[in-house]
């Protein structure tokens, strides 16, 4: 019951004026990013974030405007995938098996309208879900100690490391490079400066917001010189805009099975709504394809996954909140906004600072309602946004970015250092690391170190205090599991493929 | 190929990284771990992974062909550029330049990058610094 009066309370917070204003802008701006190829999520949430920091955003409203920019992305994939066969983001990779084929029938409304139902669906389970669980795991929490965090932050660099495809060598390694890169600058326990060679520049660190921008704005930038020649003709809206009862029954459950298991998936850390809304597909599939019509244009084929990736982004916004660990890059970046403000998210959050959890809580039904709005009757709006020529786009990204960065650090220096540091990005991107576990090593080592090193005082340098608790030794068993385990499956098969054909 | 070269560039950070901090001279520590041993662990490790990546590189990256290089190249020397004058030209007119060559690359004509920048330049600076209080640098246009 506790958790209702919060909510009523973080409802006063989101409907304030300021903040309705914010995540009406941020669910437009947000489909718009998530629509256009190439622009996903955390490149929405990575631009906006030094804006909101600059323009002096009190915390909750900051976080209002990510989240719902966050959300907007989560919907705006769905519009591309549909009209032009290009996911306008990774999560919505699903949503072009049956979208593409429904609109070239001519059923192109109905498609984005039922996506965008599914959508709705899917988020008021996943947020639903965060009011019933969130404050039951903080609770649970607040008993973990130093080893406890130091063993869950393993665990949740394990799961990155082993979920993105089958290179856990370049995930790790991308995670450590993310790690080195927080080791600049003075280390807060001895005072000294650490890798800093010399430079008065760094002697503070590498700010965050230079970090995140280079590597999700300014190298986005470059990997789109490379897709300039790729033009699909985009599909024209014909027939009926809106689904009817015949076909939204059909879907509902689908709905709502999706909606829960990308939930679930969601929580996990490091597995994101890629995975959700492909398992998603793949059940239903297997649940309902008696007559071959998935992937000719079926709407539970585009249920499914948009249930299910809508879903499972709000699901990662729970360890997020009551860990501190995030669930995704994008969630990531968003702690990282939290940091700034020097908020510690974490279970103490949701005593310490209800009024930013369950504002961003209510603010993510808001939202929700906003974007059903907006995609459903506007969605003709959105789909001329979809022919915004790259030329105006990019230099525009790079304009915005820029100014954000030189808000809220006004130097020449780290301007510089984000144009570089994009271009490692790149380079590392096309050396095909997958950029999450970069940016996550980049938030959690700081926290890393400090809990090792505070465990390591209370127990006077003994390591064993690291394998004391129970929690922790379920942790360290399952990062090992998360981390060798596809290594010694691979190795299984390669053992009984040699076995077979002698 | 690329990997392993990645990797032994690497494997120079990383033994960089495990020179500097072997030479750290800590004047005084209250704690049983100081300051050194986390980057260490995390250069070793670092290490480990760049031999294994030496060992068992990836062979599908592929690299953009020499045309579009050579933008590349050009995009990032703008972006430094821009870096570099953004204080010093202001935000108005070096908006306006990064604008017209950059669009120019990405394939838009001259005009339309031309009004792109200006619009940017000058409706950019009046809503960020004006009406949002994000301050951004006027340079060269203050004393003019």
């Amino acid at each position: 019951m506790d958790s209702f009066s919060h909510l009523g309370q973080g409802f006063l917070i989101a409907l304030q004026p300021v903040n309705l204003l914010l995540a009406t802008f941020g669910c437009f701006t947000g489909t718009t990013l998530g629509m256009l190829p190439g622009l996903g999520p955390i490149n929405g949430v990575a631009i906006f974030l030094p804006l909101a920091f600059a323009m002096q955003l009190p915390p909750e409203s900051a976080l209002i405007l990510l989240a719902s920019v966050y959300m907007g992305c989560e919907y705006g994939g769905r519009i591309s995938a549909i009209l032009l066969n290009v996911p306008g983001d990774a999560g919505a990779v699903m949503s072009t098996v049956d979208g593409y084929p429904m609109a070239k029938k001519g059923k192109a409304g109905i498609a984005l309208s039922i996506s965008a139902v599914s959508s709705f669906v899917g988020t008021i389970i996943a947020t639903i879900g965060v009011v019933l669980f969130a404050p039951l795991l903080a609770k649970w929490a607040l008993n973990f100690g130093p080893a406890e965090y130091f063993a869950l932050m393993v665990f949740a660099i394990a799961t990155m490391g082993s979920m993105l495809g089958g290179k856990p060598a370049k995930a790790l390694l991308g995670c450590l490079i993310g790690c080195s890169l927080a080791m600049v600058g003075i280390d807060s326990g001895t005072g000294v400066y650490r890798l800093t060679f010399g430079s008065v520049y760094l002697s503070d660190g590498i700010p965050f917001i230079v970090v995140v921008i280079g590597f999700f704005a300014v190298s986005e930038i470059l990997v789109l010189l490379e897709r300039t020649h790729a033009g699909n003709e985009m599909v024209k809206i014909s027939g009926r805009l809106l689904f009817n009862i015949k076909e939204f029954s059909s879907s509902f459950l689908t709905m709502i099975r999706s909606g829960l298991m990308g939930f679930g998936i969601g929580i996990l850390p490091g597995i994101g709504a890629t995975v959700a809304s492909a398992m998603a597909y793949m059940s239903e599939k297997r649940l309902h394809d008696k007559d071959g019509t998935f992937g000719q244009g079926d709407v539970r084929g585009i249920a499914a996954p948009e249930a299910a990736n809508n879903a499972s982004a709000v699901g990662s916004f729970i360890p997020m909140l009551t860990l501190g660990v995030p669930g995704s890059a994008t969630t990531a970046v968003m702690m990282g906004a939290l940091t700034l403000y020097n908020i510690t998210p974490g279970p103490l959050l949701f005593e310490n600072q209800p009024d930013i959890v369950w504002g961003l809580i209510a603010s993510l039904f808001i939202a929700n309602v906003l974007l059903v709005f907006m995609n459903i009757p506007l969605i003709v709006i959105f789909t001329r946004l979809l022919s915004i020529p790259n030329w105006v786009m990019v230099p525009m990204i790079a304009a915005i970015s820029f100014i954000g960065v030189y808000g809220v650090h006004s130097g020449t220096f780290d301007l510089v250092l984000m144009v570089v540091l994009g271009v490692f990005g790149y380079i590392l991107r096309k050396l095909d690391f997958p950029t999450a576990p970069i940016i996550l090593g980049f938030v959690l080592a700081d926290l890393m170190e400090q809990n090792l090193r505070r465990a390591l005082s209370i127990s006077n340098g003994d390591t064993d205090i690291l394998f004391a608790s129970p929690i922790s030794i379920t942790l360290w068993i399952m990062a090992g599991m998360f981390l060798l385990g596809p290594i010694i499956w691979q190795l299984c098969v390669r053992i009984l493929k040699k076995k077979t054909p002698a | 190929m690329s990997d392993r070269i990645f990797s032994i560039i690497w494997l120079g950070v990383c033994a960089l990284i495990i020179f500097q901090m072997w030479n750290l001279y800590i004047p005084f520590t209250y704690e049983p771990v100081g300051a050194k041993a986390f980057p260490l662990l995390l250069a070793g490790l670092m290490a480990l992974c760049c031999f294994v990546l030496i060992i068992n590189p990836a062979h599908n990256i592929h690299w953009p062909k020499p045309p579009l290089l050579g933008k590349g190249a050009i995009l990032i020397g703008v972006l430094l550029g821009y870096s570099s004058m953004f204080e010093i030209l202001g935000f108005p007119l070096s908006t306006t330049v990064m604008i017209l060559i950059v669009s120019r690359i990405f394939g838009g004509r001259w005009v339309n990058g031309l009004i792109a920048g200006l619009v940017a330049g000058v409706f950019g600076y009046l809503f960020f610094d004006r009406l949002l209080g994000v301050s951004l640098p006027l340079g060269l246009m203050q004393y003019g």
